[in-house]
């Protein structure tokens, strides 16, 4: 009996002891990849900048900030042609009370994209070169995070201070340029013009390294290429009054890419393989959280959620009669939308699954980057040229030189080819300009009532709607350098930066 | 059901009525004390060994058949044995304490011990207090019952638990839940997957001394959970069944009516058309002109285009033509039906204790509800002399469904109805007259409201597709626990544990394809799986022994391990081909599919030592060290340990001859738990997210490495004394603790320009010094009427004792030396400016300290606002018996402290959301001839005025009565021939009564005091009946 008892205990004894093996205790992820494993070799570099894409473009952090292009969106919401209406999403930045308060989640977001793709940037510029494999691959990634990071910083340049025309002293944002470690503090602001050097240093550094890569067909428009480098180069000048390196680095970032034909710019703004698009994101039923921007922009398809990016009616009396951008404009008779005015510029590509490819670059911008780069130089017959290039191609009437301001003309042009691209505030803050809202009421000042005719051949009068917001939220009225332009800094990095203002 | 199980009852026994030839006689045993009946006490006819013992509930029955007996003796370990005369009416025999003091075995780490030999802080509960109560998760029925456990049941939603605190919070972002331990293992099933009638105790360990056995886990207390075994003699068979009815606890915010709603929302126009620099005039017109085009409809009828004159008024003659209200449309009474039965006893060599459970608790908003099914199996053996076995194996199986009602989401089934005002129909109606529109048969046509606003919800109808979409969660829960314990020699034993708990929680989510949020995609289908495993495996060796009559020693040591395996699945579709198909197969768009594992482990090795001297002294020790999966491996090891002694001084010569004291125990108790919880399995690691790109491979960084992150440490202090005196009538434990924890694991805040929020840290330290309070006494007790008090309260303050650096911000709180974790750090509300109507925040110039005020939210200051945590808690119970009629109150209070309300803003937009409901408050907005008020000007622009500040922080003091519960014993004359033990049929309430300041708002809410959209706590009143025989 008791032989058996301790028979008993010892193989329980035996089995507890077997069954401390030393790897019991190390557990690893399997939805993440220790840091060491990234930079073996180069194609394992090659997911960092995959992901660090896709974590901009497609990160949800409310359904009002569907990742990156949501800049672009606030952009144009803070300008004079979209009359945001007051459904959900950018009305407030419409109204501005949204992007000048550190406390909102618009605010945080945005930094936090920024910053994230600037920190991916220097962690593969930083250990590319240790990768094993293939140099003109490794050399090819560097240059494009270099390019990702120069696009941020040229993002953050344009919209968290004044032109530097203003001030090139002023407090900007901080720069790193190595990868955040355990011991990394926060840094101070640069100033604006040390942002946009770092910028152009940027896109110049990543310059080199991508020329000669090819991307291959439209579906990877959404990979950093030497066209989407020399196009971000051209902004960046632009934006710095570089006015001849504009012009060149705009020619060299259209180059293979013609301008649409006229009825494709009625296809709704969704579509990557438009030959027009430089650079562009694509969108798949199961990667669409981008797409989430169209519920804003599209203003026709029913299953749009909030359509509130509405035209501002003075807008329609820029365009031409014969202007294929014309045919766009619809005044909307349906109940919770009568009296907008719908631009039916962008619609989703697959109205089922709900998904649209986004625009990042076209060539379009780049023809007018080279057309107002000439006239700010003071050469008014190719402006002209470039000017009227895009305006054929619109089916618009051509501009005869010195009738009127030809750098207003182009500045309008842009308005009108561009119109929700997200041109809107950096264009004004490039320029050192205003914010231009009229009401759109009778001339009595009453409701301006619209005889809209529908397909059936009748027509119906709706009350024309067009601004809602015609002043600061302070009552004042829009005047150049306001603080309200500016995209703040969010709190949470006043509060955990110290160096911040040093 | 009843009838049912009753019929089956009576055609089973039937033939044994009336085959007794013997006086049988029947009664029930007390504890003269408590009242409590006294399981396992012995009846015997004097003079004879014939006998029986009293079952479960304390009665017995015994056949006497020598006519000449007269008298039974009735007995209890510990009582004093008393005779009493046979009758065949039922006896009650009330056996008074033999000692002076009723010393109760209470369950603790790793083993049972006597309550006031113990040298540390252990509080039970006796399932039958459990039993009744109308609880669908164990862990809500904790709440007022014990001193020291903070509970609060956020949701309402049938099947969820309540949060868990136990002597103050001792961490800031690693978790604060205690440790569940069902059946003497750590337990990572479903807490509600556990019925309420299987549990014989719940015992809660609150300081080191008593807890530092499971070190690893215990730092924030321990719960365990112990089934039902069998004992007595014989089969005992209970059954219950209830039915009950609820609703909500308390009314929600109320709103304004629709000509109210109107006026305001001109109001609104009229203000911003003057801040875009409009005449008086043009901006009145303005108004008028716009309301009805951005409400979305005319309320009023045709008759009346404009409703709101230049005036700002009504126009005279209009009138709503309907006022729908869709809080109620979406909510119903809810229905509960609950029915256990069980069968326990023993025989030679073994104990068992076999049960089934159902329940329906229905909710009270439509589409949601918890069904559950339960089955326990627990089964002791004596298989050799110096071999036991048993095994408990519980299975449940639980259909909940949960529709969105805890997020921000614009489907959230609460919000939906609380968001949208009375003007919206929730039928088609004719815009012209308000009446019905009628569908070919005369039914009414649901709105979908393609006309609504956003902030309505256009496009949708949830009181129709609440019935036709569906939020399911079902569950499976098994878990079982198998020993084996030996005896080697004399009193050393080896006791071998293996425990599993597994978990397969799969969601269903589907929306239709026709109608409401998802039709323009062709409806949407989610199913997921989250599957745990969960296993400890622990060899424990005993030993047990007393030496001379006065030493007694008690030992263990042993080894556990613990493994955690986390599966998850979840794939998604759109665009379902037929409607009425709801599962994945059914839709045509691949959405997205995903799915990863995760495993947790712990190795442990533990021993304890006790010793008592003469039942006077009593010493303990423990020892434990962790090694956790979740630190790298020179990080990974923690030491825990705990030191304690009590001194039962009433066993004192010069205390025993006291008349009055019967107990005075002083007990202290000192320790060290760790906490290794951050919420991520590896959180030392510098790790990238694995993602994609349109069907290439991605990664990016997402945590930065902490290779020195390592356990979190609680240091205990316990002392406290337990007293009991005139005959037990009154007594108490007073207890002081001093929770102090170290190396606080933290996420600590980054600049997000660094390109991350935060970084995983061991910061700081904080400590937590309280007081627990457990007074009872029976102020009443006559022969038929008793009335008894139990009364706890705890008290405790949080205070940050040290920092790496000055202050930390997080959300809407601050860390700093000398303040709570839960001190409110937000803007201060100055009032609304009485000139203008706006918003006003305080603001302080950080060089000269003037204090002075902003409209613009965003440079106001952050101030100290005061704390969330509560100064007072707990609860207080009357129970007043007289014969078999029992009623009994539970008072749950919780007195001091602040809570933000983040619901109530929703309500409180000042036009800027057109089409949102407003509350009822919003009434009293600035005009020029109010311009005392707490409620700024309506505009359409939005001035910030609801974003977080004081103007939300309300009192949280509340008191809320937490079960009220009448129940009724049959007398025993009655049941006889029904062969039943007992009868008692009893009607118990729920939340009946919610004293509270804060109209709208249900107080109870998460710990650090910030409500966040939740399903509404809910009231039920329920009638049952329970059976034994």
């Amino acid at each position: 009996m008791k032989k058996n008892r301790y028979i008993l205990t010892a193989i329980l004894s035996v089995g507890l002891l077997a069954s401390c093996s030393k790897s019991f205790l190390d557990q690893q992820p399997t939805n993440q990849v220790p840091e060491d494993q990234v930079f073996t070799t180069a194609d394992n570099v090659e997911t960092v900048i995959n992901g660090t894409w896709a974590y901009a473009m497609e990160t949800f952090f409310t359904y009002s900030v569907p990742g990156f292009t949501s800049i672009l969106r606030a952009s144009d919401a803070m300008g004079d042609d979209v009359a945001v209406t007051t459904k959900y999403g950018l009305r407030d930045a419409y109204t501005f009370v949204e992007m000048v308060d550190n406390t909102k989640n618009r605010v945080s977001a945005y930094w936090t994209i920024l910053y994230k793709v600037i920190d991916n940037a220097n962690s593969i510029i930083a250990n590319v070169d240790k990768a094993t494999g293939d140099d003109a691959q490794k050399a090819r990634l560097k240059g494009q995070a270099y390019a990702l990071r120069g696009w941020c910083y040229l993002t953050l340049a344009s919209f968290y201070q004044f032109n530097p025309i203003v001030d090139p002293n002023a407090k900007a944002v901080p720069i790193y340029l190595t990868p955040t470690t355990p011991t990394t503090k926060g840094n101070p602001r640069a100033t604006i013009k040390q942002v946009y050097d770092q910028a152009i240093a940027d896109l110049l550094a990543a310059e080199p390294l991508v020329t000669g890569y090819n991307r291959g067909d439209a579906s990877k428009k959404y990979k950093i290429d030497l066209n989407v480098v020399e196009g971000l180069l051209a902004r960046a000048y632009l934006q710095t009054q570089q006015w001849t390196l504009a012009q060149q680095k705009a020619a060299a970032a259209r180059n293979g890419y013609p301008l649409m034909a006229g009825a494709d710019y009625l296809k709704g703004f969704s579509d990557v393989s438009n030959v027009e698009w430089i650079w562009g994101h694509p969108q798949t039923p199961n990667q669409s959280n981008a797409s989430y921007n169209f519920h804003f922009l599209d203003v026709s398809d029913p299953g749009s959620y909030y359509y509130s990016f509405m035209a501002d009616p003075f807008f329609k009396n820029y365009f031409d009669n014969g202007d294929v951008r014309t045919q766009l404009f619809d005044w909307d008779t349906l109940p919770s939308q009568e009296g907008y005015l719908r631009y039916k510029k962008f619609r989703f590509r697959d109205q089922t699954a709900l998904i649209g490819d986004l625009v990042l670059m076209r060539t379009a911008e780049m023809v007018l980057i080279q057309a107002e780069a000439y006239a700010r130089s003071g050469d008014a017959g190719n402006a002209a040229l470039k000017l009227n290039e895009l305006r054929s191609a619109r089916g618009a009437y051509q501009y005869v030189q010195n009738t009127g301001s030809l750098i207003d003309t182009i500045m309008i042009e842009r308005r009108k080819e561009l119109w929700g691209e997200g041109f809107s505030l950096s264009d004004i803050l490039r320029t050192n300009g205003t914010v231009v809202r009229k009401a759109f009421t009778s001339y009595t000042g009453g409701d301006s009532i619209i005889q809209v005719p529908r397909a059936d051949g009748t027509f119906k009068a709706v009350k024309a709607k067009g601004h809602r917001t015609l002043r600061f939220p302070d009552g004042t009225v829009f005047t150049p350098q306001s603080k309200y332009y500016l995209f703040a800094i969010p709190l949470s990095e006043v509060q955990n930066n110290p160096s911040l203002n040093n | 059901m009843l009838q049912r199980l009753l019929l089956i009852f009576l055609v089973v026994l039937g033939p044994l009525l009336g085959a007794a030839q013997t006086r049988t006689v029947t009664g029930t045993v007390f504890s003269a004390i408590d009242k409590a009946p006294l399981p396992g006490a012995t009846v015997v006819v004097k003079g004879t060994t014939k006998g029986t013992a009293t079952n479960a509930e304390g009665t017995f029955k015994l056949d006497v058949t020598d006519p000449s007996a007269t008298t039974l003796v009735v007995s209890f370990i510990g009582m004093k044995p008393q005779e009493v005369a046979i009758t065949t009416a039922p006896i009650r025999i009330s056996l008074e304490s033999a000692s002076k003091e009723i010393d109760e075995v209470v369950v603790i780490a790793y083993g049972t011990g006597k309550k006031n030999s113990l040298t540390g802080s252990v509080s039970q509960i006796k399932g039958a207090e459990l039993e009744d109560r109308q609880i669908s998760s164990v862990s809500r029925g904790l709440q007022g019952q014990v001193a020291g456990v903070q509970s609060t049941a956020q949701s309402g939603q049938p099947g969820t638990d309540a949060t868990i605190r136990i002597r103050g919070v001792g961490s800031i972002n690693a978790s604060s839940d205690p440790l569940y331990v069902v059946d003497g293992a750590p337990y990572t099933g479903s807490i509600n997957a556990i019925n309420p009638s299987d549990i014989e105790s719940i015992s809660v360990l609150k300081d080191a001394a008593s807890s530092a056995l499971y070190g690893s886990r215990g730092a924030n207390g321990v719960i365990i959970i112990t089934t039902k075994k069998g004992k007595g003699n014989g089969t005992n068979i209970n059954a219950r069944v209830s039915q009950g009815f609820s609703k909500r606890a308390v009314k929600d915010y109320a709103q304004v009516s629709t000509n109210d709603y109107f006026q305001m929302y001109w109001e609104a126009l009229r203000n911003a058309g003057l801040t875009n620099g409009l005449s008086a005039d043009a901006a009145a017109a303005y108004a008028s002109s716009n309301v009805v085009s951005d409400l979305g409809i005319n309320p009023y009828g045709t008759a009346y285009p404009t409703p709101v004159g230049l005036d700002g008024k009504i126009v005279p003659g209009a009138h709503p033509l309907w006022n729908d209200n869709w809080n109620n449309a979406m909510q119903r009474t809810g229905q509960r039906t609950q029915a256990d039965v069980a069968i326990s006893g023993t025989s030679d060599k073994a104990r068992y204790y076999v049960s089934g459970g159902y329940l329906n608790d229905q909710g009270i908003y439509l589409g949601s509800g918890f069904k559950r099914y339960n089955v326990r199996t627990n089964l002791d053996l004596d298989a050799k002399k110096w071999l036991k076995v048993g095994i408990n194996l519980a299975a449940a199986h639980s259909d909940q469904q949960a529709p969105p009602s805890e997020d921000s989401r614009s489907d959230n089934y609460v919000n939906y109805g609380r968001l949208m005002p009375s003007f919206y129909p929730i039928y088609q109606r004719n815009l012209t007259t308000g009446a019905y529109i009628l569908d070919a048969n005369g039914n009414k046509i649901f709105d979908y409201g393609a006309y609504r606003p956003s902030a309505n919800n256009p496009n949708t109808n949830l009181v129709q597709t609440a019935n036709i979409d569906l939020h399911n969660v079902n569950r499976d829960d098994v878990s079982a626990r198998g020993f084996a314990e030996a005896t080697i020699w004399d009193q050393l034993k080896f006791k071998t544990t293996y425990s599993a708990d597994y978990t397969q929680r799969m969601t269903h989510d589907y929306t239709n394809p026709t109608l409401g949020f998802d039709a323009p995609i062709g409806g949407t289908v989610d199913r997921g799986s989250y599957r745990t495993f969960s296993w400890t495996f622990n060899n424990i060796f005993t030993y047990d022994k007393t030496f001379q009559e006065k030493h007694h020693i008690s030992l263990l040591a042993g080894q556990e391990a613990y493994k955690y395996k986390f599966t998850f699945i979840d794939g998604n579709r759109s665009g379902f081909s037929l409607p009425g198909l709801t599962e994945p197969a059914d839709a045509s768009v691949l959405l997205g599919y995903t799915g990863y594992s995760d495993v947790f482990t712990l190795s442990s090795y533990l021993s304890r030592a006790e010793y008592d001297y003469k039942g006077k002294y009593f010493f303990s020790g423990s020892l434990r060290r962790d090694g956790s999966s979740r630190f790298s491996p020179s990080r990974r090891w923690g030491t825990f340990w705990s030191l304690g002694g009590s001194w039962k001084m009433t066993e004192e010569n010069w205390l025993k001859s006291s008349k009055w004291l019967d107990l005075l125990t002083v007990r202290a108790s000192y320790g060290a738990q760790g906490n290794d919880n951050l919420g991520s399995f590896y959180g030392y690691q510098a790790l990238y997210v694995v993602n994609s790109n349109l069907g290439e491979g991605g990664t990016y960084r997402d945590t930065l490495a902490n290779t020195n992150l390592k356990w979190e440490t609680n240091l205990n202090l316990n002392v406290g004394v337990d007293w009991s005196m005139f005959n037990n009538r009154f007594g108490g434990t007073v207890e002081f603790f001093q929770r102090k924890s170290r190396d606080l694991l933290y996420q600590l805040p980054l600049a997000p320009s660094t390109g991350y929020p935060s970084i995983a840290q061991n910061i700081g330290a904080l400590r937590n010094n309280g007081i627990d309070v457990t007074l009872r006494g029976v102020p009443v007790r006559t022969r038929d009427f008793q009335w008894s008090v139990d009364l706890n309260l705890t008290h405790y303050k949080n205070v940050v004792t040290s920092l790496p650096q000055k202050e930390i911000i997080s959300g809407t709180k601050k860390l700093m030396v000398g303040h709570s974790i839960y001190d409110f750090y937000i803007r201060e509300w100055a009032g609304v400016d009485p000139k203008t109507g706006a918003p006003l925040w305080y603001v302080t110039d950080p060089t000269t300290g003037n204090k002075t005020t902003t409209s613009n939210y965003s440079s106001g200051s952050l101030y100290y606002s005061g704390s969330a945590l509560p100064d007072i808690y707990g609860g207080l119970t009357n129970t007043f018996t007289y014969r078999g009629i029992s009623l009994s109150f539970l008072w749950a209070y919780s007195l001091g402290g602040k809570v933000l309300d983040q619901d109530y803003p929703q309500l409180m937009h000042t036009g800027n959301n057109p089409g949102r409901a407003w509350s009822e408050e919003m009434l009293n907005h600035w005009t020029p001839t109010n311009t005392n008020t707490n409620v700024p000007l309506l505009t359409t622009n939005n001035t910030n005025w609801t974003s977080t500040s004081t103007r939300f922080l309300y009192d949280a003091s509340y008191a809320r009565l937490k079960n009220v519960n009448l129940s009724y014993t049959l007398p025993k004359s009655l049941l006889d021939k029904a062969h039943l033990n007992t009868v008692t049929v009893y009607v118990t309430g729920e939340n009946l009564i919610t004293i509270y300041g804060h109209k709208g708002m249900d107080p109870e809410q998460a710990v650090a005091g910030v409500t966040y959209f939740r399903y509404p706590a809910i009231k039920s009143l329920s009638a049952g009946i329970n059976l034994n025989f």
